[in-house]
């Protein structure tokens, strides 16, 4: 429309006002559809967890009846061990599933950037971790790291490096290294993609320049590649990190495999649990709202990154 | 075209490698279910493990469908996700249109507003999401699936198609409409089929967004013949028993969808992730 506009410079005013009045009437229909959508099935659901957070609401307990008691679940909440466990497993599991992510998929990337004759085949690798379930994956990996015949044992038996199978399922340390791996493994491909993405925005002419000035290929890659990358590497960052504070679906079949495993708890089983197992709607709204938090101010950091961005 | 990397011999080694890593590494746990399928019970329970099956054996296959419907829970996924992508398209196409394309002056905030509804953590939602589909008496139906799946993938759709219709030129659309052509024909017969890319691309992100989803297919359908395929797979699993090669079977099933979209679409999936940093 601005081109336009520049371009019917002698259009009289109220023609063009006019149009300007036709589009925001199009524009309402064509999103009407979408708002709808959108506060119908998400903002509607969200707001009325804010306000189920200030009810108690106990299925197991029916003759209590839904009595208003404010914040008193939000007192519960900052007291409960259970919850603070769960808080600090998830950024626990957070810090180290998003470092490992990015690990392994920057060098990902990097290799499904450069051409060569397996590309296709690099790029299928590349995406099926990424699009296949989360609870697919976790039901695979659980296989993979069975105590007794699982493959990751039969590996580390046959090198030498242990003596006998790991019970790495049920044994608190390695059911956590288990899950990492099974989660960098799930989300690389999300981080390689994203930075794929900057790799092929960066132009040619400047890593050839690097190239003729005598720049070894790690310098360039250091000096150059990387501070053209920023950009990228925030947004798989922030991404990447709203998912991890949201996981639910691989520490819940992990969960089912080792079952008293507390500390694979993540702030999303916890909310899981309490709603689904123990039907305490009211304190699983309190600890929604809590998830809430952690997500907006996550959110908060990418809107304002992106607005800067583009400003 | 390409580049000529002009790698030296170490280089290169070190290049194939890392090519030989990322294919391994992608294929194996499949490869691995697969293999685990065409194995019985018995052969399982080895150790030091027997790589390939001595026999390989596809009862399991036959067993997944006599012990479980598990060709119902496949029609479910199949409906449930066909159907969430149309609606999410058709309500994503209009709406990423207006925002690439026409003068709002609300464009920014309600950009905004598209991103912080793609980062809603669906537990939260679940319990609330629950009672809605119960009071509207949709439990254990399509609708009850296909509404949150079209929602919550909506807000990725509307922001790759925005990236999508955003590169085609204003001119083409421009030239249409001094040539006559309304604002709508204009977006009819211009934009929307320079942009088919961008919405097969979306389409493709809403299907197996749908397609993988767990929790609120194992919470609101829970009648057996209303089960999709993500919750089928963990069906198969008793209290304490895992049957290993029966539950690979039916994960090897349960993402061949997936698995052929892959192959066949690996660009399409390529180009729309990394448009414009789009969700998961």
């Amino acid at each position: 429309m601005r081109t336009e506009a520049g371009n019917v410079r002698t259009a009289p005013a109220p023609r063009a006002r006019r149009r300007r009045g036709g589009d925001g009437l199009l524009a309402a229909l064509l999103l009407a559809p979408a708002v709808l959508l959108l506060c119908g099935v998400l903002l509607f659901p969200m707001l009325t967890t804010f306000r189920d957070s200030l009810f108690v609401n106990k299925l197991t307990e029916p003759w209590a009846g839904t009595p208003f008691v404010g914040l008193a679940q939000y007192a519960q909440m900052v007291g409960d061990p259970r919850f603070l466990t769960a808080l600090r497993n998830t950024l626990f599991f957070g810090v180290l599933t998003v470092g490992g992510s990015f690990l392994v998929g920057i060098p990902m990337a990097l290799l499904a950037h450069t051409p060569s004759r397996v590309r296709g085949l690099a790029r299928v690798a590349l995406l099926l971790p990424w699009a296949m379930p989360p609870v697919i994956t976790g039901l695979i990996f659980a296989w993979l790291f069975n105590g007794q015949y699982g493959v990751v044992n039969d590996v580390l038996v046959r090198a030498g490096i242990v003596g006998e199978p790991l019970r790495w399922l049920s044994t608190p340390g390695l059911a956590v290294v288990a899950m990492v791996v099974t989660i960098v493994w799930k989300t690389s491909s999300f981080v390689a993609l994203i930075v794929l993405g900057g790799l092929q925005g960066i132009p040619r002419e400047l890593t050839e320049a690097a190239d003729v000035d005598g720049a070894t290929r790690v310098q360039t890659f250091w000096r150059v590649i990387l501070p053209l990358l920023a950009p990228s590497l925030a947004v798989a960052f922030i991404f990447r990190a709203i998912s991890a504070v949201q996981v639910f679906d691989i520490p819940y079949t992990f969960i089912q495999q080792a079952p008293a495993q507390g500390l694979l708890e993540t702030l999303g089983v916890y909310i899981y649990r309490t709603s689904i197992e123990f039907l305490d709607f009211g304190y699983a709204a309190t600890l929604s709202v809590a998830l809430f938090a952690v997500s907006l101010a996550v959110t908060l950091v990418y809107v304002r990154f992106v607005r800067g961005g583009e400003g | 075209m390409e580049q000529a990397p002009r790698l030296n011999l170490s280089e290169r080694v070190i290049r194939a490698l890392g090519l030989a890593l990322l294919v391994f590494g992608g294929f194996f746990p499949l490869v691995w279910m697969l293999l685990t399928s065409l194995k019985t019970e018995g052969e399982l329970q080895q150790f030091p493990v027997q790589y390939l099956p001595s026999q390989p054996d596809v009862a399991n296959y036959a067993r997944v469908f006599s012990e479980q419907p598990f060709g119902t829970f496949f029609m479910n996924s199949l409906i449930v996700s066909v159907l969430s992508t149309l609606l999410c398209v058709a309500v994503a196409v209009p709406a990423a249109y207006a925002l690439a394309r026409l003068e709002i002056r609300a464009r920014g905030l309600l950009l905004t507003l598209v991103v912080a509804f793609s980062m809603l953590p669906v537990v939260s939602l679940l319990v609330p999401l629950f009672r809605l589909m119960r009071s509207a008496q949709l439990l254990n139906s399509y609708p009850a699936l296909i509404l949150p799946y079209a929602a919550l993938s909506l807000p990725v759709a509307i922001l790759t198609l925005v990236a999508f219709f955003s590169a085609i030129p204003r001119d083409l659309e421009s030239a249409a409409m001094v040539d006559g052509s309304t604002r709508v024909g204009a977006m009819t017969r211009i934009v929307l089929p320079l942009s088919l890319p961008g919405v097969v691309t979306a389409a493709l992100l809403v299907f197996v967004n749908s397609w993988n989803e767990f929790l609120l297919a194992l919470s609101f359908n829970t009648r057996l013949n209303m089960r999709t395929v993500s919750v089928g797979v963990t069906l198969y699993q008793g209290e304490f028993a895992f049957p290993w090669p029966l539950i690979s079977a039916a994960v090897v099933i349960a993402v061949v969808p997936i698995v052929v979209l892959i192959a066949v679409f690996q660009k399409r999936f390529v180009a729309g992730l990394t448009a414009g940093g789009v969700k998961a």
